[in-house]
């Protein structure tokens, strides 16, 4: 599951969310805000280590790991994990994307030391089970199937990086290719809890109802003694420039066309990625955007479009998704995303539309600090992907200074054909025709 | 992801209240905030309840009308009504609409669902004014200009299509449409690609002026706000909208099918089969909604359920594997649903009836008991932790004629539960031998294994207009 970029803004200061910091001994930061509008608790762990950290052989090894972290540990068998949050009221998830891998637990406050004690068992103590490391290969491969070979949003989406990066690992799927999925071994998975789960590898967030100092106790008690080891060795693949557009096809079985451009843009932490959201929040963020009011509503061309890029440590890509109507083919929907791109280009966005865009990223603010869960994920984010979960409270002020100007630098320096590539699913209906025969 | 992103359907409706409260253990009651209710003299009801931790204001609304009265053969009005809204009122065109709601960065949404269209608006609380004066205009004086309506059908039409290619978006209206026979719940909210197609603007009219009216409106406040002010400026925004009661469309309830019926939709590409099984289960107001709430926890409401227990996390069948209960006025359905790949079929569909006979044969014991009612209370809290959570609770427990102990008294419901109980309710609503099955696949592969289930089998291919 891809990491959604959601786009912070705040006129709020910052002490309205005040936050306090610990670090652990063996180098893991905690950060805890006090929220006593319910019960409850969401703590989440985020390890620096996603699909960018893998090789060719072992593609989708982080995601699977995540897999395996839920079937057992030492004290804690197979299992057990989720029976025993789950009696005691909590729930977990984790998401794997091509930078992170995030553990999340949501649980009454009756429940938080049990968690603490949970939590530490698999960090420090894993158990590699053969026979459930089968079963779950089969879960993973299921998953797999779900989300591309039964779903062309998937599938094209996966051809598109495969093009984008020749070199970069950027390029497979944070699920893996199939043939990986099946041939990872027990001495991988071995390999990579060394290689990303070291104390130091990881920052805690905890938002709910307890205070700061109990959560730092608990942590001194079940998180410090973890010894901490290497990190992952960095990512020094970089991407060569792009000297030229990249185009990929894919032909299937399939109801209509699908469409996918993409240009690359820097890194979460570059600063052109706050007038890149503003010019995201332009193009596509509500009925009144441009892209939207040209392919959907008055060319009538698509039956969607959506556009935008995920919080990345490298340079990633920022994709134009759009779905043609019947009858419609995908160039001319490309033809029309492009001439909005030049338009861009060669006028600046009126002082109004830069201060609508300003407007829904301040709104969207507000709304992610609606639940422990969203702050809880937004902290963490920010302080992964910017070193300072502060700028998640200054994101208002960092996109108040971005002009007209910017958004058309931004749009100059990215939107072009030599930055680009595009893949497009065309269906093939006619043989689907021929194997369908009749109905009973 | 560890899990499926949609692993079992949540209870919209029970979701219950609190906020603003000091961290209390698990087992102490929760309690709705307080709130106020109003009725406007024209019928509209109002109800509105403070909420000042951020600020926004959320608004929920409901019309008690949905796709169940839409004209037979022009199933979708109900839906495309609720999506034209806005589209273009007597003063403003969709264009200027979009552009006010998006500056302020508000969120609106409505659609249409069986009985009722519901919707949903949220604006900082210092745009509340102005936010106001569009969702009343947007509501009261739509003008669905005849471009505009004929866009949305045509977008519709080809949403359907791209629909298509997920069996898992599709699923619950093959399965509606096949279960319910001529009931009017077996009509597809949305409607299909030639029902779309018939639809012209005049039924789009009708169906505006017939049901949105004040009478038929319940709207929800929650948030940041002065109640006093915010019902001085409800009442001048809805209080001159006129227009009488119309008559309720009465549902019957539709009874168990007897026996076994099977629908098989061939989709000749897909490398999984998607299955859902099932039947009739209960309405929202039934007295055993909470008791079936825990038992269905168990079986199939929670990750380590007996259904994904046993064909995720043992054998590795699916990705994912849920039961839930529908809740309408009338009888909603209940269902098991998962999927595999298209060589396991046969063993994945084994393997979920055995479970269904393990719950009927083995019931629950009190230490799975005790688990499932931790659980929902535990994760009960945070459904009903932000203003548009509480905004929508607000009208369900109005649309549906329940109150506050919905929320009041929801723990102690839940811990009064006990062994004996729950075996009956799993008696009374698992079925166990009337079922009924819709399989989406590869039917050339999979016909032969899916006989077994059922002597009546039917065939259709996902191309086929309609479900």
């Amino acid at each position: 599951m891809i990491l959604t970029l959601w786009l912070a803004a705040a006129t709020a200061a910052a002490q309205d969310f005040e936050v306090k910091t610990h670090t652990l001994e063996n180098g893991m930061k905690i950060l805890v805000q006090e929220d006593y509008s319910i019960p409850n608790l969401a703590l989440y762990i985020f390890y620096r280590i996603g699909s960018r950290n893998e090789r060719p052989g072992t593609t989708g090894l982080s995601h699977y790991f995540e897999h395996m972290m839920f079937n057992g540990a030492k004290k804690y068998g197979p299992g057990e994990f989720d029976r025993v949050m789950e009696g005691a009221g909590g729930s977990n998830n984790a998401y794997t994307n091509r930078d992170l891998t995030v553990y999340q637990d949501w649980f009454p406050v009756s429940a938080l030391e049990l968690i603490f004690d949970l939590e530490a068992d698999r960090i420090r103590d894993l158990r590699f089970d053969p026979k459930i490391i089968e079963s779950e290969r089969g879960v993973v491969a299921n998953e797999r199937r779900l989300g591309v070979d039964n779903n062309n949003f998937g599938l094209l989406s996966e051809q598109l990086w495969a093009t984008a990066f020749a070199a970069h690992s950027y390029q497979w799927p944070v699920v893996g290719w199939m043939v990986d999925i099946e041939n990872w071994s027990l001495d991988d998975l071995k390999q990579h809890f060394r290689m990303g789960y070291s104390p130091s590898n990881a920052t805690m967030v905890v938002v709910g109802a307890v205070s700061a100092e109990r959560i730092f106790e608990l942590a001194r008690q079940y998180l410090e003694p973890i010894p901490s080891h290497e990190p992952p060795p960095q990512v020094t693949t970089q991407e060569p420039e792009q000297l030229g557009e990249r185009r990929v096809e894919v032909r299937k079985l399939a109801q209509l066309p699908l469409l996918m451009i993409a240009h690359r843009v820097p890194p979460s932490r570059h600063a052109d990625t706050y007038p890149l959201q503003l010019l995201s929040a332009v193009l596509f963020r509500g009925q009144s955007s441009r892209m939207y009011q040209r392919l959907v509503d008055k060319d009538q061309l698509a039956l969607f479009v959506q556009g935008g890029s995920s919080f990345s440590f490298d340079p990633t890509l920022f994709t134009i998704v759009s779905r043609p109507r019947p009858e419609v083919s995908a160039p001319a929907v490309e033809k029309a995303v492009y001439e909005e791109l030049q338009r861009i280009q060669d006028q600046p966005v009126s002082d109004q539309e830069v201060q609508k865009a300003k407007n829904i990223l301040l709104a969207d603010f507000y709304r992610l600090m609606k639940t422990i869960n969203g702050k809880a994920n937004a902290i963490g984010t920010y302080e992964v992907f910017f070193g300072d979960y502060q700028k998640l409270f200054r994101a208002a002020q960092d996109l108040e200074k971005v002009s007209p100007q910017d958004i058309q630098r931004v749009a100059r320096a990215y939107f072009h054909s030599k930055n680009r590539t595009v893949a497009t699913l065309i269906p093939e209906k006619e043989q689907a025709q021929q194997r369908e025969g009749g109905t009973q | 992801m560890k899990r499926n992103s949609c692993p079992y359907r949540p209870w919209i409706g029970w979701a219950i209240l609190c906020t603003a409260m000091v961290a209390v253990q698990a087992s102490s009651q929760l309690s709705l905030p307080p709130q106020e209710r109003h009725q406007l003299p024209n019928g509209m009801t109002l109800i509105l309840m403070e909420q000042h931790e951020l600020p926004i204001v959320s608004l929920n609304f409901v019309i008690r009308a949905g796709s169940i009265t839409d004209p037979v053969g022009k199933e979708g009005v109900a839906s495309l009504t609720a999506g034209l809204l806005r589209q273009g009122t007597e003063s403003r065109s969709a264009d200027q609409i979009s552009a006010q709601l998006d500056f302020i960065g508000a969120q609106f949404s409505v659609s249409a669902g069986l009985e009722s269209t519901q919707g949903s608006a949220e604006f900082l609380s210092k745009d509340v004014t102005a936010g106001l004066g569009l969702l009343a205009d947007i509501l009261r004086h739509p003008s669905f200009p005849p471009e505009e309506v004929n866009k949305r059908i045509q977008q519709r039409i080809g949403g359907i299509q791209s629909a298509k290619e997920m069996p898992g978006a599709v699923m619950g209206r093959y399965f509606y449409s096949f279960l319910y026979g001529r009931h009017p719940y077996h009509r597809p909210v949305g409607g299909d690609e030639n029902s779309l197609a018939a639809i012209q603007r005049q039924d789009v009219l009708d169906f505006y002026r017939h049901h949105y009216r004040p009478a038929n409106t319940i709207l929800a406040v929650a948030g940041d706000f002065d109640s006093r002010q915010m019902k001085t400026l409800l009442q001048a925004r809805f209080g001159s909208w006129s227009g009488g009661k119309p008559a309720k469309a009465a549902v019957a309830k539709k009874p168990r099918v007897k026996g076994r019926r099977l629908l098989l939709v061939d989709k000749p590409d897909s490398t999984q089969t998607f299955f859902t099984i099932g039947n009739i289960g209960v309405h929202r107001r039934h007295p055993d909604r909470v008791a079936l709430r825990v038992v269905n926890t168990l079986f199939g409401g929670r990750f380590t359920s007996m259904l994904n227990s046993r064909l995720r996390v043992e054998s590795g069948l699916t990705y994912g594997a849920s039961s839930w209960f529908d809740n309408y006025l009338q009888p909603g359905a209940f269902r098991i649903y998962t999927y595999t790949p298209t060589e396991t079929t046969e063993e994945a569909i084994d393997m979920a009836l055995d479970i269904l006979r393990n719950l009927h044969e083995k019931g629950v014991d009190e230490e799975l008991l005790t688990s499932a009612k931790n659980y929902i209370k535990g994760q009960y809290p945070p459904s009903i932790e932000t203003s548009d959570q509480l905004a929508r609770l607000l009208t369900e427990l109005e649309f549906y004629g329940l109150d506050r102990n919905e929320v009041d008294q929801f723990y102690s419901k839940v811990d009064a539960l006990t062994v004996e109980q729950a075996a009956e309710v799993i008696r009374r609503h698992f079925p166990l031998e009337d079922l009924v099955f819709t399989v989406i696949g590869k039917a050339d592969e999979i016909e032969g294994v899916v006989k077994k289930y059922s002597e009546k089998v039917e065939r259709k291919s996902i191309s086929e207009t309609g479900f």
